[in-house]
C-alpha cells in the first residue's frame, strides 16, 4: 500500500535528508520518530520513502520509524499502559480509559557510510 | 559498509515539516498584525464545508468582511459557489495534493486585498487526516463532521479531534432520520479532547448557525 497520507510526509523528509546529507558518503539509514496522534502507518511510510527517493542520491537508504504509541490511563483503577490504538477497555472493566499521544514528527538521525578519504 | 570506509551516525532533532512551519509562522504573524481572525476548516468530502461557508457568508453579509481561500484537487466549483456570497475568494488547485500547505496559503493571500478583510476562512481539501498536520498559520482549526458520515468518525480521526479549537456537527436536521448516536459521538470526542466546544449546525436549515457566528465574533 502506498499511503497517500504518508507520501507528502516522505517527500518533505527526503528534501530534508538531502539538505543534511554530507557531500562525501552515502546515506544508509534515516531514523524518524512519530507520535501515534499523527496516524501514520510505518509500512506505508517506508513504501513512500522508496518511491520518493528512487533515482535520487539517497536511493536505497532505509527508513527506520520509531512509532510512539498511545498512553492509556484508567481513572477507575489507576493503571497506565501503552497501546497502538486509542480506544481500548481496561482489564478492570472500565470501558473508556483516557488515551493520550504526541504529534511529534522528527528527523532523529542519519547514518552515513563514509567514503575513505 | 563500503570497504575501507566507516559508518557515522549523525544525531539531529528537527521537525520534518519545519520548512512548512516556518512559512506558516510568517502567515500567522501577517494575519495577526492585520487583526484578521483566520479559520482552517477541515472536514471529509461531502461533510458540507462549502455549504456551511455559503450559509455563513450569507449570515455575515454587512456584519463582517470575510475572504475565503478554498483548496480543491481539480475543479473551481467550490470557489464559484462561494464567490456568489463573497467578493474575495481564491481557489487553490492542489492537483495531486490531498491537503493545503503554508506556501499555498501565502501565495493565495497575495491575491487578496487584506486591508478589506477582518475574517479569513480557509476551506481545506476534503480529508480528515493530512490537513491536520500541516500548519497554515491559521488562528483556529475547526473540524467539521456530519451526521451522514456516522457517529464513529471522531474516534477514527483522533488527530483532528485533539487539534481542533472547535468542532461543528453538520446536518443536525437529519438526526431523526439516521441511526447517528449523538451521545456516543460526544463521548468519543470528550475522551480525546475534554474542552473543545461542539456546535450542532445545519448548513441547509440554518439551525445552530447563530452559535457558530457568535464563536467567530468572540
Amino acid at each position: 500500500m502506498l499511503g497517500v497520507h504518508e507520501f507528502s510526509i516522505a517527500e518533505a523528509l527526503a528534501a530534508q535528508v538531502q539538505r543534511h546529507a554530507p557531500a562525501a558518503g552515502r546515506v544508509r539509514e534515516v531514523e524518524i520518530s512519530v507520535g501515534a496522534l499523527r496516524g501514520l502507518e510505518p509500512e506505508a511510510l517506508r513504501m513512500s520513502w522508496e518511491a520518493v527517493t528512487h533515482g535520487t542520491a539517497i536511493a536505497g537508504s532505509i527508513l527506520n520509524v520509531d512509532l510512539r504509541p498511545w498512553s492509556i490511563a484508567c481513572s477507575t483503577c489507576g493503571r497506565t499502559w501503552t497501546s497502538p490504538v486509542p480506544f481500548v477497555a481496561c482489564a478492570c472493566g472500565d470501558p473508556a480509559p483516557v488515551p493520550t499521544a504526541g504529534d511529534e514528527l522528527n528527523l532523529v538521525s542519519l547514518t552515513i557510510d563514509e567514503e575513505e578519504a | 559498509m563500503p570497504e575501507g570506509g566507516r559508518t557515522t551516525r549523525i544525531p539531529l532533532v528537527e521537525r520534518v515539516l519545519e520548512a512548512n512551519d516556518q512559512v506558516a509562522a510568517v502567515n500567522r504573524a501577517e494575519l495577526e498584525r492585520r487583526g484578521i481572525f483566520s479559520v482552517d476548516l477541515i472536514g471529509a468530502p461531502g461533510s458540507g464545508k462549502t455549504a456551511l461557508l455559503e450559509s455563513t457568508l450569507r449570515a455575515l453579509k454587512g456584519h463582517r468582511r470575510p475572504a475565503v481561500l478554498v483548496g480543491d484537487l481539480a475543479t473551481r466549483r467550490d470557489g464559484d459557489r462561494l464567490a456568489r456570497w463573497c467578493d474575495q475568494v481564491v481557489q487553490i488547485s492542489t492537483g495531486q495534493g490531498c491537503h493545503l500547505e503554508a506556501n499555498q496559503v501565502r501565495d493565495a493571500l497575495g491575491q487578496i486585498d487584506l486591508d478589506a478583510v477582518d475574517l479569513l476562512f480557509i476551506e481545506n481539501v476534503g480529508n480528515l487526516i493530512c490537513p491536520v498536520g500541516f500548519d497554515l498559520g491559521q488562528a483556529a482549526k475547526v473540524g467539521l463532521f456530519s451526521l451522514t458520515e456516522g457517529d464513529d468518525k471522531a474516534a477514527k480521526h483522533p488527530y483532528l479531534v485533539e487539534a481542533a479549537d472547535l468542532l461543528l456537527l453538520n446536518k443536525i436536521d437529519l438526526l431523526p432520520h439516521l441511526s447517528f448516536d449523538r451521545s456516543s459521538f460526544e463521548a468519543d470526542v470528550r475522551l480525546l479532547n475534554p474542552r473543545v466546544p461542539i456546535l450542532d449546525v445545519s448548513a441547509t436549515t440554518g439551525q445552530g448557525l447563530d452559535a457558530w457566528i457568535t464563536w467567530l465574533d468572540r
